[in-house]
């Protein structure tokens, strides 16, 4: 390391301003005033810099890498890269600040309220689960299904893997799905008997309509197509789990078609081996963020399984979703499924527009469905109120 | 995975060795700091540590498959995709059979068919393919000393007669069954992780623990402070080991568990909006609690809730009229909760078919929670307990005279 340069002659520097509306002026300014402390370069070449004087991004500009590489003593093709980072960032924050489109994530409440009106949602056959949803599973939006063993979650999921695919004009968002199993309870014949179902669902509904794009549209909805689109990731501990999240954005922007992605069992790897629980807060904390912007981005829902965990308390003890109460925060809306003896029960527990309510659903060897009858009469004719929604009908029991 | 050395992810040897400083030699150190304190550690800008990030994670990331790809893949060998139990109607609901590549369990009183069933599948897996079995051996690791070899060969020669009919055919048999006496936790947990090399060796086409529930119990005792979480804990460890050699070679593994009684207090049951029946496992009785408890108990399986949402495929064994047993597919992402009949023959077990079939109703309930009758609830006296309060779960048929 070499010793700290004496400081240059002036002719060298911007001329400094004195006084306390100058430092404010520099550390919150954009652009080329920008502050070299906030750029993202390395740390012991921010250091470096700070050593030699240098304050504004506009001064490194001005020096040029050849004069940074003998300034600070770098070579010249580091002094190169940190220039071109530092223009990258210095326009990247004009583009902002002149309203660029993009990475901004402001918007007025109407441009909204009218995306979340044009937003998709993904239906689950059980319309009772639907509406309760407000329509059913919302892309953008983290949704987490609690629930005890065997009560049903791995079969939404695989439900709404199918789902996500239906056509738009039956009323589906048209996407894929990406599938994250670490519990391995992905069973491909099981997704294979939903798919079936679906399709021949659909396949009613247009011999009803009888209109073009209905069977041009079945013509690509088959079962090898469904399944041809469901990505499958089987991650089998934290660390596979951790790095298949970061590799997600890449995957999502190489398949541009996905709209769901689906973590079953996001408890599963984190329930042991962890002595730290706070690195396994730390972590979960990182992974929901990423899951957030992963939603946001690519416009596609995602959907968590959670299981339940017991919490001895003083002269009982109940079953609560595990993880601790710091992850009830990670998800937007919550469910959870639960059994009343042998009746299935989903109970939306979180969610920012509907209220809590509970209703009966059941497991068929169609998939997941209502529990007989559906309240079908009034729905057929409701096709103005959300135009994506489609009727549903009798012969899918 | 997760240990696996930040050089064989193809970082720069520089970096690595930069990186050991600071004791990061893994991917698992590597991806578990933030984006800043790789930063600081690598001294590298925010770009090239994302970079960095990706290249890790793919080092560490699993390979993607479309499910059309698992699908074809099952389909072109389909005989070994299940180990079919020879239960016919069972076979049927499990759309095959004991499924391979993942976990199933069986749960029963004492005395109701577990062993049994355990050595039956063991017969099944050395059988030729072209008889349904999956010609290969069988770890067998047995906590409770309940293996008999004679019954093995019993079994084997009144089931299959025409194929065991010379001796030389049997001791064939008895010599792929590899028999594992394993009497602690932590015995049975590195017997576990040493598997992976045996089952390449012998080639292993089956995994049979019995009992799970012993072992854990004898050593947890989970009034204690902290043993619950470490039960969980170890039982977690086990199921994942367990699952991952189920998934790498494609095998079924075979569990049994034990029962336990499940009290629910007295008090009101809150509305809220988990599940309504407490899960509190206090006393480990096995058998029916008929001393006159106030408290409504029911017998469920062992291990608690965890371990329920670990083992992907349920089945339980319960009393039904002597000899008559039942047979319960209460947890199966396959197979709607099913009842058939069986008894226990000098063949192993026999389905009775054609009596009461239920099969395919939706009236399953909580796997965990499932109610089970056990023995003593059949040989009841009924002048004795028409005093006392009935304090055994409701089952489906009642308790009739013997």
């Amino acid at each position: 390391m070499r010793s700290p340069l004496p400081p240059p002659p002036p002719r060298f520097r911007a001329p400094l301003r004195a006084g306390p509306s100058a430092a404010r002026w520099r550390w919150g300014g954009g652009g080329m005033q920008r502050a070299v402390g906030s750029l993202p370069l390395g740390p012991a070449l921010r250091a470096r810099l700070a050593a030699a004087g240098f304050q504004t991004a506009q001064e490194l500009l001005d020096t040029g890498p050849c004069g940074l590489s003998r300034e600070i003593g770098i070579s010249k093709e580091e002094a190169l890269e940190a220039l071109q980072v530092v223009r990258q960032e210095c326009s990247g924050d004009a583009a902002r600040t002149a309203g660029g489109a993009g990475t901004t994530r402001k918007c007025t409440a109407l441009e909204l309220l009218e995306e979340e009106q044009a937003q998709g949602f993904i239906i689950t056959f059980c319309s009772a689960l639907d509406n309760i949803l407000g329509g059913g599973v919302q892309l953008t939006k983290i949704t987490e299904v609690c629930g005890a063993p065997g009560v049903g979650k791995t079969q939404l999921c695989m439900q709404l893997a199918v789902d996500v695919q239906i056509p738009e004009c039956f009323g589906g968002v048209c996407g894929e799905a990406v599938f994250i199993d670490t519990e391995g309870s992905f069973m491909v014949d099981r997704v294979v008997d939903i798919a079936a179902a679906c399709v021949q669902h659909c396949r009613l509904i247009a011999e009803a309509h009888q209109e073009e794009d209905h069977q041009k549209a079945l013509e690509t909805f088959s079962l090898e197509s469904i399944l041809s689109h469901i990505y499958y990731f089987r991650c089998r501990d934290y660390i596979e789990l951790l790095a298949q999240v970061y590799l997600l954005p890449d995957f999502l922007s190489e398949h541009s078609k996905v709209r769901l992605v689906v973590i079953d069992g996001i408890a599963f790897p984190f329930r042991h081996d962890f002595e730290d629980l706070s690195l396994r807060t730390r972590l979960l904390n990182g992974l929901a963020q990423q899951l957030i912007i992963i939603a946001n981005d690519h416009k596609s829902a995602v959907v968590l399984t959670n299981q339940m965990t017991t919490r001895i308390g003083q002269s009982q003890s109940t079953l609560v979703p595990a993880l601790g109460e710091s992850w009830g925060h990670a998800a937007t809306v919550r469910l959870i499924f639960h059994w009343d003896k042998s009746q299935r029960l989903a109970t939306l527990y979180k969610s920012p527009s509907q209220k809590e309510s509970t209703i009966p659903y059941t497991i068929t060897p169609h998939g997941f469905r209502d529990v007989q009858p559906p309240a079908v009469t009034q729905n057929t004719e409701s096709t103005e109120m959300n135009p994506r929604k489609r009727p549903r009908r009798e012969e899918e029991k | 995975m997760a240990a696996k050395k930040l050089r064989r992810a193809k970082l720069p040897q520089e970096l690595c060795e930069r990186l050991s400083r600071y004791q990061i030699t893994t991917c698992q150190d590597f991806l578990c700091l933030s984006l800043l304190e790789l930063m600081k550690v690598t001294g590298q800008s925010y770009r090239n540590v994302q970079k960095l990030l990706c290249q890790v994670s793919l080092a560490c990331a699993p390979k993607m498959q479309t499910a059309y790809e698992m699908k074809v893949r099952r389909s072109v060998n389909p005989s070994s995709a299940f180990l079919s139990t020879t239960l016919h109607s069972l076979d049927e609901v499990l759309h095959g059979g004991v499924p391979c590549g993942s976990l199933t369990e069986i749960t029963s009183p004492p005395g109701c068919g577990k062993t049994q069933f355990c050595i039956l599948m063991s017969v099944l897996a050395t059988l030729p393919v072209s008889m349904g079995g999956l010609d290969g051996a069988v770890v067998y690791i047995d906590t409770e000393s309940a293996f008999s070899a004679e019954r093995l060969v019993e079994i084997a020669g009144n089931r299959f007669p025409a194929y065991f009919d010379s001796d030389e055919k049997l001791f064939c048999m008895t010599r792929s069954i590899h028999l594992y006496r394993e009497l602690t936790c932590d015995s049975v947990l590195k017997r576990i992780k040493s598997l992976e090399e045996e089952i390449i060796s012998k080639k292993v086409k089956l995994i049979i623990i019995d009992s799970v529930a012993s072992v854990v119990r004898k050593e947890f005792d989970t009034q204690l402070q902290g043993n619950l979480a470490e039960r969980s804990n170890f039982l977690a460890r086990g199921a994942s080991l367990l699952k991952y050699l189920a998934e790498e070679f494609s095998i079924p593994v075979i569990l049994t568990n034990q029962i336990t009684t499940s009290l629910s207090n007295g008090l009101a049951i809150p509305a809220d909006l988990v599940s309504p029946a407490d899960d509190l496992f206090l006393s480990e009785v096995s058998g029916a609690p008929g001393s006159g408890k106030k408290e409504s108990g029911c017998v469920t399986a062992a291990l608690g809730n965890t371990w329920s949402h670990s083992v992907n495929t349920r089945l339980i064994l319960q009393y039904h009229n002597l000899p008559t047993r039942q047979i319960l597919v209460a947890k199966s992402p396959v197979a709607p909760f099913s009842v058939f009949f069986y008894t226990i023959e000098k063949s192993g077990l026999v389905l009775q078919d054609g009596k009461d079939q239920s099969s395919l109703t939706q009236e399953g309930t909580n796997p965990a929670l499932q109610t089970i009758q056990v023995r003593n609830t059949v040989l009841k006296n009924t002048l004795v307990d028409a005093a006392l309060p009935s304090s055994t779960g409701a089952a489906p048929g009642d308790p009739s005279n013997p």
